[in-house]
């Protein structure tokens, strides 16, 4: 069972469902064994998500996701400061995770349906990698988006910003689910799709059901209930801070 | 998928969503209390999710109320019409027993409420996201329309997923397109016509905020549904 570690097939970009190598993969070992194998080897965690430490794997990918979305929360509330200093890292991280809670059961349902051959252990590790890559993405943008926000007091650009940003780190995410999908035998990926428009949607109205995220209010969580597209609407057409003469 | 001799039968919902061809043809070939008891639990929760995911827009009475009716149409259709769609299965070309029929369609109603159970986490987030359903409360027309319309998409989807499962198995047992066909029509269409006025009795499931929640509205028991689905018709083209 234990053969010594081979170097895996090259990577190629545009395939990550590359065949799984005959022997063992290396073990994925600590945050930064795991942040490296997602990145440059996501066949060894998916691997690894079939063997008997795959619950310690997907602790860790939480993990990593929980930290990462926390550091860049408190780069996003460092637009306003203040309250949004711990307010925007908790309603971003907690958020992004109870959406995938959310979305987990249908996740697992429409790989069945599509013929994947995942249990709920491996589904969950799979949901993790998608979490923990968007996460280490954002740290990446997080420099960026720190420069604009501490030379910006537009709110809605500096919210097109992290949406944009957020945009780029699922995109990547999704593509280590549909690798993940491949690996696991499904038989269509109609299911798998829908399935990312669904998480996306649903990522996108946590963030006006937990407003303000980047903005200061009385209260810490909206009294009226809005579609994330009407509030985005009302972002734009709102005056900004130097119209109204505020301070930031 | 391991098909030991006790397997799990939690271990048979991912079977039954896949369609694996060759463990549910056997489990069909015998009937095992266990295992329909274990179905019935499964529309139970999986339903029972879903109409709670339903009814909270109103109210929690109101989600308590559709947790126990949804499941119920389900399982009062399905044993309603056991006898009849266990006579249409043999006329139609396939040779099973009632119990055979009873199976298939309980594997079927047990895909689809799985699936179901697993979308009312999302409908709960929707219903979360919008103004709630009480008096005094106004509602945008389009939102009670969005609302409406993602909760037909999410039933749509449970049966036609549920329903091509179940035209996957009868093929396999009675190895032709054609007789299968005829069978899953013939069932669908006297589970439809039985499962439609079950509906309008235990009505209502998202209720209104015009009017009280109650399990059954008082006139539960008068009219039927073809009846208000013509006088509807025949209202519109005077």
């Amino acid at each position: 069972m234990n053969t010594p570690a081979v170097v895996p097939p090259p990577e190629q970009p545009d395939d990550i469902s590359a065949h799984v190598p005959v022997q063992e993969p290396e073990p994925v070992r600590g945050v930064f064994g795991a942040v490296d194998a997602l990145l440059r080897e996501p066949t060894r965690v998916m691997h690894h998500l079939t063997t008997s430490t795959s619950a310690q794997l997907t602790a860790t990918l939480l993990f990593i996701a929980l930290a990462a979305f926390l550091l860049y929360g408190v780069v996003a509330g460092s637009f306003s400061g203040g309250t949004q200093l711990w307010a925007a890292p908790v309603k971003i991280a907690g958020g992004l995770l109870f959406a995938a809670l959310i979305c987990f059961p249908s996740l697992f349902i429409f790989g069945c349906l599509a013929g994947v051959y995942a249990g709920m252990r491996e589904m969950a590790g799979i949901v993790a990698g998608l979490l923990a890559i968007m996460a280490v993405l954002l740290i990446g943008f997080a420099p960026i988006a720190w420069v604009f926000s501490q030379s910006t007091e537009s709110v809605a650009a500096m919210g097109a910003l992290h949406v944009t940003f957020g945009l780029v780190a699922f995109f990547f995410g999704t593509r280590f689910v549909s690798a993940s999908f491949d690996r696991f035998r499904a038989e269509s990926h109609a299911g798998k799709r829908v399935w990312m428009i669904i998480f996306l949607l649903v990522v996108l109205q946590m963030t006006t059901a937990l407003r303000p995220i980047l903005d200061t209010a009385p209260t810490l969580l909206p009294t009226e209930k809005k579609f994330f597209i009407a509030h985005w609407t009302d972002c734009i057409n709102a005056p900004t801070k130097a119209e109204t003469g505020d301070k930031k | 998928m391991n098909s030991e001799k006790h397997p799990s039968l939690l271990a048979e919902i991912p079977v039954l969503l896949r369609g694996e061809a060759e463990p549910i043809a056997r489990w069909m070939q015998r009937w095992e209390t266990r295992r329909v008891v274990f179905y019935i639990g499964v529309i139970a929760l999986g339903a029972g999710a879903y109409g709670a995911a339903m009814g909270c827009w109103r109210a929690p009475l109101q989600a308590t109320y559709v947790a126990v009716k949804f499941p119920l149409i389900i399982l009062l259709t399905t044993f309603g019409n056991a006898l009849l769609n266990g006579m249409f299965a043999p006329l139609l070309g396939l040779n099973l027993t009632v119990r055979q029929s009873i199976l298939a369609i309980l594997m079927s109603f047990t895909i689809a409420s799985t699936i179901l159970g697993a979308l009312s986490p999302l409908l709960v987030f929707l219903v979360w996201n919008v103004p709630p359903l009480e008096p005094g409360q106004p509602i945008p027309q389009s939102t009670y329309l969005s609302i409406q319309l993602t909760q037909v998409a999410m039933i749509a989807f449970a049966g036609v997923s549920a329903n091509l499962r179940l035209m996957q198995l009868l093929r396999r047992l009675s190895g032709s397109a054609q007789i299968a066909r005829r069978v899953l029509f013939s069932w669908l269409a006297g589970n439809l016509f039985l499962g439609s006025q079950l509906s309008w009795i235990l009505r209502p499931f998202i209720g209104s905020p015009f009017l009280k929640v109650e399990f059954l509205r008082s006139n539960a028991f008068q009219g039927n549904f073809f009846e208000s689905v013509f006088n509807a018709i025949r209202e519109l083209m005077r």
